[in-house]
C-alpha cells in the first residue's frame, strides 16, 4: 500500500510552501505498518473528508491523501487539518 | 481631552498626560503595582466618561472617536477592557490548546515565544478596544488562547474558531510565524467571524482574507507609530527562510512583489480587478485575489494621509459591523466602505470622495 499526502491553503497559501510525502507502508517497521494502516482506514478517511465542507476558523490547510493498495487502485481523500484526529497529523508530521 | 476642567469628576494629573492607550499598554506589560495603578486610572477615566455622557458639557464635544457600533454590545466603556489571555506551549504535537504556560497577569514565562504572543496579543487587543471600543474578539470578553510550537516543522498559523495556533516554519522556506502581523491577522479571523462571518470561499473569503491583513497592518503601524506614508505594508515580513528572496509574504502597497524566489515561486497577488485569478486552489484563491481589496486600503490611507488606523480603520471597522452579508462581493464590500464613508463623515467629504478613488483606481468603481 502507498500513502501521498499533499497540502494546500494555510496562512501563505502557496503552492510552493505545500507538503508533499510518499510512503511505501510495506517498507516501514511493523509496528508503525499497523500504525499507519489503522489511521488511513478508508472509510474512516471518507467520513473525514465528508465533514470538511465550510466552517468557522481561516487559514487551514487541506491535506490530499491518496491511498493505493493493489486491489482496488487509488482513493483519494481530500481533507482540512482540523477534521484529521490529533494523533494522525502527529503521525503524518513523524513520517 | 480636557479632564481638569469638567464638572464632577475625580482629577488625577497623570490621566492628562498618559492618554488611555498608554494606560492600557502600562497595564498589560508593567510590573504588578505599575500595572494596578494604571487599572485604576482606567476605572477613573471610564467613570468620567460615564459623568461626560450624562452630563454632556461643550469641552466634551469632538474628543471621542466615533461612537461604538452594533458588535456584540457591552462595548461603551472601551478604555476598562482588560484581555484574558492563555498562551499554550503545543510541544510541536497537533493537539490543542497544549500546555497553558502562561495566563493573564502571570509573570514572563522563561519561553521568549510564549511571551512575544502575551505581549502582541495584548497589543491587538488595545487596539479593538482603544480605537474601536471593542472588549476582545467577540466584543464580549473572549478569553484569548493561543497554541505556538503548534506542530512538527509546521509551515502555518490559523483561527480555528475558537483559538489560534501556531507553528514554527520548517526553518528551510519559513523561519517563524511569530510575526505580529500574523498574530493580529489571526485574531482579526476571530473578530470577523463574531462581526456575522464572511464564508471562507471565492470573493467572500477574499475579503475576510483582506479584513485580517488590513488590521494586521494597522495594528503594526499603531505600535510603531507610524503614519501611512512611513509604513512598509508588508505582512509577514519576519517569516521567511534566510535565504529566500523577498521581504515578507504579502505587500498591501504593491501586491504581487513580496517575494520572488526559487523555491517559493512568485508572489500571485493581483492589485487590480483586470487581474482577478479564478482557481479552485485555496478556497478560491482567497490569499491571491485578497490583493485587489488590500491595495485599495493601501490607496485610500495614502489618498487621506495620517494615521491608518484613525478614519481609514474606523472606516473598514464600521463596514465590517455594518456589512450584515456572509456572502459579500468584492463591489458589495466596496460600496459598504463608502457608505460607512458618508455616515461617519458625510456625502462630500474629502474621506468619502478619496476612499471612491482608491475603489476606482484597483477596478471596483462604487
Ligand atoms: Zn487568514
Amino acid at each position: 500500500m502507498i500513502i501521498e499526502i499533499s497540502s494546500s491553503g494555510g496562512f501563505g497559501g502557496i503552492p510552493a510552501a505545500a507538503m508533499h510525502k510518499r510512503i511505501d507502508v510495506d517498507q516501514q517497521a511493523p509496528s508503525l505498518r499497523q500504525e499507519i494502516c489503522d489511521a488511513f482506514e478508508p472509510r474512516d478517511l471518507r467520513q473525514l473528508a465528508a465533514r470538511s465542507g465550510n466552517s468557522r476558523g481561516a487559514d487551514r490547510m487541506v491535506y490530499r491523501i491518496t491511498v493505493t493498495d493493489r486491489q482496488d487502485g487509488p482513493h483519494v481523500y481530500d481533507i482540512r487539518e482540523d477534521q484529521l484526529p490529533a494523533e494522525i497529523l502527529d503521525l503524518i508530521d513523524q513520517m | 481631552m480636557c479632564i481638569s476642567v469638567c464638572p464632577g469628576g475625580t482629577h488625577h494629573p497623570i490621566q492628562c498626560i498618559v492618554p488611555p492607550h498608554m494606560l492600557r499598554v502600562i497595564a498589560l506589560r508593567g510590573d504588578e503595582r505599575t500595572a494596578e495603578m494604571a487599572r485604576s486610572l482606567l476605572k477613573q477615566n471610564q467613570k468620567l466618561r460615564q459623568e461626560r455622557e450624562d452630563h454632556p458639557h461643550p469641552c466634551n464635544q469632538g474628543d471621542e472617536a466615533p461612537a461604538a457600533i452594533a458588535g456584540g454590545g457591552n462595548t461603551r466603556a472601551g478604555s476598562t477592557f482588560t484581555p484574558d489571555r492563555r498562551v499554550h506551549d503545543g510541544q510541536q504535537k497537533a493537539a490543542l490548546p497544549g500546555k497553558l504556560l502562561r495566563g493573564e497577569g502571570d509573570s514572563p514565562s522563561d519561553n521568549a515565544d510564549v511571551d512575544l504572543m502575551y505581549d502582541a496579543m495584548g497589543e491587538v487587543f488595545s487596539l479593538y478596544a482603544d480605537q474601536f471600543d471593542r472588549n476582545s474578539l467577540d466584543g464580549s470578553g473572549l478569553a484569548l488562547i493561543a497554541t505556538v510550537n503548534h506542530r512538527r516543522n509546521y509551515n502555518n498559523a490559523f483561527w480555528n474558531g475558537d483559538q489560534m495556533a501556531f507553528g514554527n516554519g520548517d526553518g528551510q522556506l519559513f523561519r517563524t510565524f511569530m510575526d505580529l502581523s500574523v498574530i493580529a491577522h489571526e485574531m482579526t479571523h476571530g473578530v470577523i467571524q463574531y462581526s456575522g462571518g464572511l464564508v471562507y470561499q471565492d470573493q467572500s473569503g477574499a475579503l475576510n482574507e483582506s479584513i485580517a491583513d488590513v488590521f494586521a497592518a494597522i495594528t503594526q503601524q499603531r505600535q510603531l507609530g507610524q503614519a501611512a506614508h512611513e509604513a512598509d505594508w508588508i505582512i509577514g515580513s519576519e517569516l521567511l527562510g534566510p535565504a529566500i528572496k523577498g521581504v515578507g509574504l504579502r505587500s498591501m502597497k504593491a501586491p504581487g512583489t513580496a517575494y520572488s524566489d526559487d523555491l517559493l515561486g512568485q508572489d500571485p497577488q493581483p492589485f487590480h480587478m483586470d487581474n482577478f485569478l479564478s482557481t479552485s486552489d485555496d478556497n478560491g484563491g482567497v490569499h491571491i485575489n485578497s490583493g485587489i481589496p488590500n491595495h485599495a486600503f493601501y490607496l485610500f490611507c495614502m489618498l487621506l494621509g495620517g494615521n491608518s488606523w484613525e478614519k481609514p480603520g474606523q472606516i473598514w471597522y464600521r463596514a465590517l459591523q455594518e456589512l450584515n452579508n456572509p456572502m459579500a462581493s468584492f463591489a458589495e464590500w466596496s460600496d459598504q466602505t463608502v457608505a460607512a464613508a458618508i455616515e461617519l463623515y458625510g456625502t462630500g467629504s474629502p474621506e468619502a470622495l478619496l476612499l471612491r478613488r482608491a475603489w476606482k483606481l484597483v477596478g471596483l468603481p462604487t
